[in-house]
C-alpha cells in the first residue's frame, strides 16, 4: 500500500477516480488549487485505489496523505 | 555537426481519446473566441467600399493584390486589427504580413484603396512603423503597394505632425535604405501630396500607367491663390482648374517616365505591375537555405490542430509545454538546455523547417518541492519566474547570441515572485539583467503570449515593450496582457479603502462593486480583440498557424542574415549535450 502524498498545502478541486479504480503512475487522480492555480495530481504509483482520504472542498496542509493506492 | 542536429531527442505524446475529451468544453470556449475573431478580421476585410464597386472601375482591391503577388497560401497577415487611434474607419488603412513573393520573403504592405482611396488616417503610422522595424529586425525587403491619396483633411492634426506622425514613414524608408535593406514599390491610382512621397521614397518606382505621384495634388494646385476667403469667382475658378487636373493630374506618366524617369517602368495593366515586382523580388539577394539548415525539413509528428485540446482556456489549469513544441518543431525533436535548472523555464534548440531555432517558454504546474531554492517558506508554481530561471535565460540568450540562432519566445507568465524572500534572492535585478542580455543580442526573435502576459515577466520574456529585437508578437484565443489580473488589482486599489470603510461602520457594498467593475475592466482589456486592437500583439492567430509563422519567420531570417556562425562552430548544441558541466563520456576501452 502507497499513500500519495502533496508536497504542498491547497484545497481539493475534484476528484477524477473512485475507491476500487486500476489507476497508472501518469493518471491525475485529483485537481488541487495552490497558488492560485489548479494542478493535477498524478498517482504515482500504478495499482487499485483503496482509499481517498480528502474531499471536494477540502484544503489540506503541505504534506498531506491525499489517498491510498495498493 | 550531424550528430547534434539529425536526430535529436524526441518529445511529446500523442493525445489519448480521454484527454480529448476531457479537454472538449475548453475547446468549445477556445472555438468560440476564434469566431468572434473571424468576425473581426471580416469586418477589417469589408471595410470601406466594397469590393466589386472597386473592381467595376476596373481596379483591383489590396486583396486581390497581395493574392496576385504572394506565392500560394505565402501571405501572413500582421495588423489586421490594429486599430490605435481607435479611428473611424476600424482599422490602419493599411494591410501588411510577412510575405513569400517569388520564392523570397519579404514585408508587404499596402494601402487599402477601398478606405478614402488609401488616406493617411490617424493611426496609420504607427502601424506602418512596426512594418519597418519588422523589416530593419529581420533584414529582409519592404514591399510597398503604394496607392494614397493623401491625409484625412478633416483630421489631419491627429496624422500629420509628430515624432511618429505619417512624414516619419518616408524617413525610415531612408533609414532602411541605408541599412541596404530595399523598399520596392508598386504605384497605383492618384497619390497627391502624402501620397506622393508615399510614392517617391521606396527604392524601386513600378507605375501602373494611370498613376500619379506629386508634391501636391489637383486639389492643393487649385487652391494656391486664395483671396483669403471663397466667393462666386474663387469657386468658378476652382471649378475650372479642378476639371484640367482631373484631365492631366500633376506627376502622371508622362513626367515620372518620360522627363524625370523616376518611374522604373510603366505596366499597362494592373497585374502587369505586380508581375515587375515579382521579378524584382527573384532577384532580391538572399541565401540558398541549405547554407544554414541543419537537417532536412521535416513536419512535426503530432498535429498542430491538437494545441487546442492541450492549452486549457481556464487560466488557472495547467498543461505541459513539451506537448506544444511536440507540436510545433520539425519531427517533434528538441534539445533541452539544463533541464535540471530552473524548471519553470524551458529553453532549447529546436529545428524549424530544417534551421537551427531556440525556443524559451514558461512551463506550468508544481515545480517540486524544493524549488525555489532560495526559500523554505513556500514552494514554487509553474508561469511564475524565479532566480533560476532567470539566469537560464540570461545564460541561454547569450549563448544563441554567440551561435547567432533567433529565438521564440511562448509567455503564459503571471510574473516574478515577489516579496523580501524574492528580493534578497536578486530577482529585481535578475529580471533587468535578463532584458539587458536580449537587448544585447542582436538576434531577431519572435513572441508567442499563448495565455499569460503579465507584470514584469511580460517585459523580461522576450516582450516587445523591452527588447528591440521581437520583430512581432502573435497572440492566441487564451491570450491576456495586463499589469496584474484584474482580481489583484482591485485588491490592491481597495483595500486600504476596505479597511477604512470598514473601521468607519460604513456599508461595504458599493466598494466591492467598484472592485468588480475593475475586474471587469482588466478583463475586456485584456483579451485577444483588444490586444490585437492595442498593438500589444501584432496578430491573434489560431493555434494550428503557430508553426506557419514559425516557418515564416525562420525562413525570412536566415534569407539574408546580417551575422553568421558557422554550423560547426557553434557551441551551444556541444554545451547542450555535455550539459556544461558533465563533459563528454569518455569511450569505453577498446
Amino acid at each position: 500500500m502507497a499513500d500519495v502524498i502533496v508536497p504542498m498545502e491547497g484545497k481539493v478541486i475534484k476528484i477524477n477516480v473512485k475507491v476500487g479504480d486500476t489507476v497508472s503512475a501518469d493518471d491525475e487522480i485529483i485537481i488541487m488549487e495552490a497558488m492560485k492555480m489548479e494542478m493535477p495530481v498524478s498517482a504515482g504509483v500504478s495499482g487499485v485505489v483503496k482509499e481517498i482520504k480528502v474531499s471536494v472542498g477540502q484544503t489540506f496542509p503541505a504534506d498531506s496523505a491525499i489517498m491510498a493506492i495498493e | 555537426m550531424k550528430q547534434y542536429w539529425q536526430k535529436m531527442k524526441d518529445v511529446g505524446k500523442a493525445l489519448t481519446d480521454a484527454q480529448i475529451e476531457q479537454m472538449k468544453e475548453s475547446k468549445a470556449q477556445i472555438d468560440a473566441v476564434y469566431a468572434d475573431l473571424d468576425k473581426e478580421f471580416q469586418r477589417v476585410k469589408e471595410a470601406g467600399m466594397s469590393a466589386d464597386d472597386v473592381r467595376k472601375r476596373g481596379q483591383m482591391t489590396i486583396w486581390d493584390r497581395i493574392e496576385y503577388i504572394t506565392d500560394p497560401g505565402m501571405f501572413f497577415p500582421l495588423h489586421t486589427l490594429y486599430n490605435p487611434a481607435n479611428n473611424e474607419e476600424g482599422m490602419t488603412g493599411v494591410i501588411d504580413g510577412l510575405a513569400r513573393i517569388s520564392g523570397k520573403w519579404c514585408i508587404l504592405i499596402g494601402f487599402d484603396n477601398k478606405v478614402m482611396a488609401g488616406a493617411w488616417i490617424a493611426g496609420q503610422s504607427e502601424n506602418i512603423l512596426r512594418v519597418t522595424d519588422i523589416a530593419k529586425n529581420l533584414h529582409v525587403p519592404v514591399v510597398w503597394l503604394v496607392n494614397c491619396s493623401g491625409a484625412k483633411l478633416p483630421e489631419q492634426e491627429r496624422l500629420y505632425a509628430n515624432r511618429r506622425g505619417s512624414g516619419t514613414c518616408f524617413f525610415r524608408h531612408a533609414e532602411l535604405e541605408q541599412a541596404g535593406i530595399p523598399v520596392l514599390a508598386g504605384i497605383y491610382g492618384t497619390n497627391p501630396a502624402g501620397g506622393g512621397y508615399q510614392g517617391i521614397s521606396p527604392t524601386i518606382l513600378l507605375a501602373h500607367k494611370d498613376c500619379n505621384i506629386a508634391v501636391g495634388g489637383g486639389g492643393i494646385v487649385s487652391g494656391m491663390s486664395p483671396k483669403g476667403f471663397f466667393d462666386e469667382e474663387t469657386a468658378e475658378e476652382l471649378i475650372k482648374a479642378t476639371r484640367h487636373f482631373k484631365e492631366s493630374p500633376p506627376g502622371s506618366i508622362g513626367v515620372h517616365y518620360d522627363v524625370t524617369g523616376f518611374f522604373r517602368a510603366v505596366f499597362e495593366t494592373e497585374t502587369g505591375v505586380l508581375d515587375g515586382l515579382k521579378e524584382y523580388m527573384a532577384e532580391m539577394p538572399a541565401y540558398n537555405p541549405r547554407f544554414f539548415r541543419v537537417a532536412d525539413p521535416a513536419e512535426p509528428k503530432f498535429p498542430a490542430t491538437d494545441i487546442a485540446s492541450i492549452v486549457p482556456y481556464n487560466q488557472k489549469a495547467v498543461y505541459k509545454f513539451e506537448e506544444i513544441l511536440a507540436r510545433l518543431s520539425d519531427n517533434s525533436e528538441h534539445m533541452e538546455f539544463r533541464p535540471d535548472y530552473g524548471p519553470e523555464i524551458y529553453s532549447g534548440l529546436i529545428k524549424v523547417d530544417g534551421f537551427p531555432v531556440a525556443v524559451i517558454a514558461n512551463r506550468q504546474g508544481f515545480l517540486g518541492a524544493t524549488y525555489p531554492e532560495y526559500t523554505n517558506a513556500y514552494m514554487g508554481v509553474g508561469g511564475k519566474l524565479y532566480r533560476q530561471g532567470l539566469i537560464k535565460m540570461s545564460e541561454f540568450v547569450t549563448m544563441c547570441s554567440r551561435d547567432r540562432v533567433p529565438i521564440i519566445w511562448f509567455q503564459d507568465t503571471s510574473g516574478i515572485d515577489v516579496g523580501d524572500i524574492a528580493e534578497k534572492a536578486e530577482l529585481l535585478g535578475l529580471g533587468q539583467s535578463l532584458i539587458y542580455s536580449i537587448e544585447q543580442t542582436g538576434v531577431p526573435m519572435m513572441l508567442v503570449v499563448l495565455r499569460k502576459g503579465s507584470a514584469a515577466a511580460h517585459y523580461v520574456m522576450g516582450g516587445p515593450t523591452a527588447n528591440n529585437h521581437c520583430a512581432f508578437a502573435l497572440g492566441t484565443a487564451t491570450t491576456e496582457i495586463y499589469v496584474m489580473h484584474g482580481e489583484t488589482a482591485a485588491a490592491a486599489s481597495y483595500a486600504r479603502r476596505l479597511v477604512k470603510d470598514k473601521d468607519a461602520g460604513k456599508d461595504l457594498a458599493p466598494i466591492i462593486a467598484k472592485m468588480n467593475a475593475m475586474v471587469k475592466d482588466y478583463t475586456d482589456k485584456s483579451r485577444p480583440v483588444f490586444c490585437a486592437k492595442t498593438g500589444f500583439v501584432d496578430e491573434v492567430i489560431r493555434y494550428e498557424d503557430i508553426r506557419n509563422y514559425m516557418v515564416a519567420f525562420t525562413n525570412a531570417v536566415y534569407q539574408n542574415p546580417r551575422s553568421i556562425c558557422p554550423q560547426h562552430h557553434m557551441i551551444l548544441p556541444r554545451m547542450i549535450q555535455s550539459q556544461v558541466v558533465k563533459g563528454q563520456p569518455r569511450p569505453p576501452k577498446e
